[in-house]
């Protein structure tokens, strides 16, 4: 019929369908007329509803859902390729000044309520109030939020806005969505079997089935910003009852993350080689080596020494450039400890490998000529041409394997939760070529446990499910390349170059083995005393292993050197309770039988130990010394021995060195008992993380264990409270800083 | 005042460039000034004098420079028109914007710099200290370095190799980019 039609009319035409509606009088455009509908009648979903709605609707619909689709797909990449406040590692000049007394925690004061600011013994600093260490990205971030797989990145101080907005405008788009398929099909209700009928139908499910989740997640994240909280804070209670020093009452907080300005990057990525990006892009299998557990020293030695441009991948050199602070100064490339730190280390391995001066100074005319000028936020400047991301123009050119390990994990993790096939079909591709390292099992499916996704939304809007799963390989996980971030790759004697920026930023650095121990920045009589007292964990071991403990697994003693260590590196949180963990590897590595509950307790003890453990050196010489002016316990102790056995064993082991390392294990098994509520009773682990399964217990254990010598005396009991057999004494510092000197 | 060596004032007066003067300084004691978190995480340094310094600079010298940078920081970290205005104008390019422009918190830490290396300049390398860019290090501290030649005696950091390798602790701001930004 012609013109002159109402739009009601239009409508009305609409419903029957042997009519095609005709375009209401004044929407007649410049394609007016029967065949033009036909032909669009054909398109797929969208394409073919969109003329039907422009006209039988309005003509605003294929801008506004345009518009929409635009400001997600812009603020996802924002929240996905952005740096999210990543604090590059501390100089070891910065932290001399904490010296053997230094206090894993220290106290400040926000708007008169104490906060505590934990020592990062990865990034060697105290961690800043809201600042979190992610053990996915290895780094801490600024006003950590969470780590998102979804985006496969940390929401932190810096793209926490664009991850809202990403939220907000899918949820909008979602809605837009399910609301024009709806009015579609109920307008075409008479044809449901017809092919663009049904599409709209399927499309419109799709929808439905993320609808959920993706409203929940915006609400959440709605609620926390009005109420000034992270995610962080919110899933770990911090401000549980309390008062939360950091709000700024509602519209202020809504302000603050909507309008507050773009901060600054602190990292700068050295422009990245293009050899290197697209090796990783086309050479996947390249990444293995990188993360393979023997890997760190053979990288440090191997890809500093030569064909580094060539060989190596972007975790290696992603592992460089992020923990590539600030320019290079002395104290990047001073002394490393001697004996194997691994790839998780910030800090280079043995010391022979730091380079010399000459190096040095080509290392750092290369980094002279790279760009630490301000990068526009989005991090794209000196990119090279990263062929994955051309499509993306401001995004920084991740490394493939960075990309697509993280993708990878994120995609295993969607698997693992309940997400389609075609993500997990996404592996195969991924990861055709490479051998079957250890770090590739984190992308097989349900490898990763949604530990990673406890941190995710996925735990969040399905509690039960995620903390099931374990990540067998987690802990010889992406150590890989992990040189230390301040060799840089002159520093071998190579000629200046830029370094391969295969290292994203937002993504962070491979997956690494992790490291037995992170004393990076000792002296080489405490490496040699931490040598010593890992020696005499192995003898114990050894003799647990005979005396066919309560706990069964001999590794006991394994893993709190060098697994609980790694803990230390990786774990963001202190002692709470239920917590869930936000990618923390350890949680990767937990193994399937841990519940969330248990997980955080058993983190929190690792954590403690490790930090206790790698603050140790720090804390451990005043009360070491106290400790040995004691009399010594004649002989083993029964399994209430105290932490102070030990030391007593420290004793007649090599004279000379400090016994600070062996020292720090029964604090530290002090500190686990402490911090733990309740340890849990049987912790199913996987693979080789024995260690790992009753972690409390085990040090329970471990305090009688230390204390034999020969023979073990039996199943050692758990200790009745063996915690606090270590004094704390509180001695005020410079600047009304309270020190905690264990006595 | 601590007396400047002889050798230090002749290595100042040839050298102009502070990065050189970093570079080429054989020992330095490194005294750090902390945040101060007492007003929430906005970027806040202690004014509390360090008794390190004490004989090195007066008292409201160093107040009045950690001053200055707060109020930089509180500059860059305002929440305004402009910051209105330039989120608005992000969103609206999608955020194409951010490859052209320079964010506004970006121009401050440009004049921070230029500050920095000013005071630098004029005022502590002629007592024999050179401050650090706070942005090097994440914005967690600021860093006074006590440069000194060889054999002063003074404390030194415990790797001797350090001076000899200290290298370009340049501001990132302070100089033209090598690069431009964008593609």
């Amino acid at each position: 019929m012609p013109g002159g039609s109402r739009r009601e009319g239009s409508l009305e035409r609409g419903l029957r369908p042997q009519t095609p509606p005709k375009p209401p009088a004044r929407f007649r455009g410049p394609g007016p007329g029967g065949p033009d509908l036909h032909r669009g009648a054909h398109w797929p979903a969208g394409p073919q509803r969109c003329p039907w709605l422009t006209r039988a609707v309005s003509p605003a619909v294929p801008v506004y859902n345009g518009v929409i689709f635009l400001f997600v797909l812009a603020n996802f990449s924002m929240a996905t390729f952005m740096d999210p406040g990543v604090f590059p590692r501390a100089d070891e000049d910065e932290d001399k000044e904490d010296d053997f007394r230094a206090p894993l925690y220290k106290n400040v004061d926000v708007r008169g309520i104490q906060v505590r600011m934990k020592w990062c013994a990865t990034c060697h600093f105290y961690r800043p109030p809201r600042c979190s260490h992610c053990s996915v990205c290895d780094n801490c971030v600024e006003d950590f939020d969470h780590h998102c797989p979804w985006v496969n990145n940390c929401i932190g101080r810096r793209n926490y806005r664009y991850f809202f907005l990403f939220l907000l405008s899918l949820s909008a788009h979602m809605v837009g969505v399910v609301a024009f398929g709806l009015v579609y099909v109920l307008n075409h209700a008479e044809g449901l079997g017809a092919a663009h009928t049904a599409i709209t139908m399927a499309v419109m499910c799709v929808a439905g089935l993320f609808f959920i989740p993706v409203i929940g997640l915006t609400g959440f994240h709605v609620v926390l910003v009005t109420r000034g909280r992270t995610t962080n804070e919110q899933v770990t209670g911090k401000f549980r009852g309390g008062v939360n020093p950091f709000t700024r009452g509602c519209c202020g907080n809504v302000e603050h993350v909507l309008c507050s300005p773009l901060a600054p990057r602190y990292v700068v990525e050295p422009p990245r080689l293009p050899l290197a990006s697209k090796g990783s892009l086309d050479r996947p299998d390249e990444k293995p080596l990188d993360l393979g557990p023997p890997l760190p020293p053979e990288i440090e030695a191997g890809t500093f020494s030569s064909g580094l441009q060539t060989s190596r991948p972007g975790s290696a050199e992603s592992a460089l450039s992020v923990q590539r602070t600030s320019p290079p100064t002395p104290a990047m490339y001073k002394f490393r400890p001697a004996f194997p730190t691994g790839p998780k280390a910030p800090f280079c391995g043995p010391g022979e490998q730091v380079p010399g001066p000459d190096s040095l100074t080509l290392g750092d005319d290369s980094i002279r000529s790279l760009d630490f000028v301000s990068e526009p936020s989005l991090d794209l400047p000196d990119y090279g041409p990263g062929g994955l991301h051309s499509t993306y123009p401001p995004s920084p050119p991740l490394s493939a394997s960075d990309a697509f390990s993280g993708a990878l994990r994120s995609l295993s993790l969607k698997a693992s939760s309940r997400r389609g096939g075609d993500h997990v079909a996404l592996q195969p591709l991924r990861s055709e070529g490479g051998p079957p390292t250890p770090h590739r099992s984190i992308f097989a499916p349900h490898a990763l446990p949604n530990r990673n996704g406890s941190l995710s939304y996925d735990s969040l809007l399905n509690p039960g499910s995620p903390s099931g799963h374990a990540c067998p390989a987690h802990p010889t996980v992406g150590v890989a390349a992990y040189h230390s971030p301040y060799l840089h790759p002159g520093a071998t004697g190579d000629p200046p170059r830029p370094l391969p920026r295969s290292f994203s930023p937002v993504l962070g650095p491979r997956p690494r083995e992790p490291s037995p121990v992170r004393y990076d920045n000792l002296s080489r009589t405490i490496m040699a005393s931490i040598q010593e007292r890992k020696d005499r964990e192995e003898r114990e071991r050894l003799l647990r292993s005979q005396a066919d403990s309560l706990f069964g697994d001999s590794g006991v003693y394994d893993a709190p050197s060098s697994y609980s260590l790694q803990q230390a590196s990786v774990l963001s949180e202190g002692p709470r309770g239920p917590v869930l963990r936000y990618g923390s590897r350890d949680d990767l590595v937990a193994g399937p039988g841990f519940g969330g509950a248990r997980n955080p307790a058993l983190q929190t003890s690792l954590s403690s130990l490790s930090s206790s453990v790698s603050r140790a050196p720090r804390t451990s010489s005043s009360s070491l010394q106290a400790d040995q002016a004691s009399s010594n316990a004649p002989g083993p102790r029964p399994s209430s021995g105290s932490h102070r056995s030990p030391a007593r064993q420290g004793l007649p082991s090599p004279p000379g060195t400090p016994h600070s390392p062996s020292y720090a294990g029964p604090k530290a098994v002090a500190f686990i008992h402490t911090d733990l509520p309740e340890p849990p009773p049987s912790l199913a682990m996987q693979r080789a993380h024995p260690q790992l399964k009753t972690p409390p217990s085990k040090l329970n254990g471990q305090s009688p264990g230390l204390a034999r010598l020969g023979p073990a005396t039996g199943p050692p009991g758990p200790s009745a409270s063996p915690t606090r057999h270590t004094l704390v004494k509180k001695v005020s510092g410079v600047g009304g800083t309270t020190y905690e000197i264990s006595v | 005042m601590a007396p400047i060596s002889p050798r230090l004032c002749v290595y100042l007066s040839k050298v102009h460039n502070l990065q050189e003067l970093r570079r080429s300084a054989s020992l330095a004691t490194k005294v750090f000034i902390q945040r101060d978190y007492s007003d929430g995480t906005i970027c806040q340094f202690q004014t509390k004098f360090p008794p390190e310094l004490d004989s090195r600079i007066e008292r409201q010298l160093f107040e009045e420079t950690v001053k200055t940078l707060n109020g930089f920081y509180a500059e860059a970290e305002k929440i305004g028109g402009s910051s209105y205005l330039e989120g608005c104008l992000a969103c609206a390019t999608a955020y194409f914007i951010f490859l052209c422009m320079e964010t506004h918190y970006e121009k401050v830490l440009k004049k921070i710099s230029r500050y920095i290396q000013e005071q630098n300049e004029k005022i502590f390398a002629p007592r024999g200290l050179l401050l650090t860019d706070p942005v090097e290090r994440g914005m967690r501290v600021v860093s006074f370095w006590a440069v000194l030649c060889e054999g002063t005696g003074l404390p030194t950091s415990r790797d001797p190799g350090e001076a000899a390798r200290k290298q370009g602790l340049h501001s990132r701001f302070s100089r033209e980019p090598p690069h431009s930004n964008g593609p």
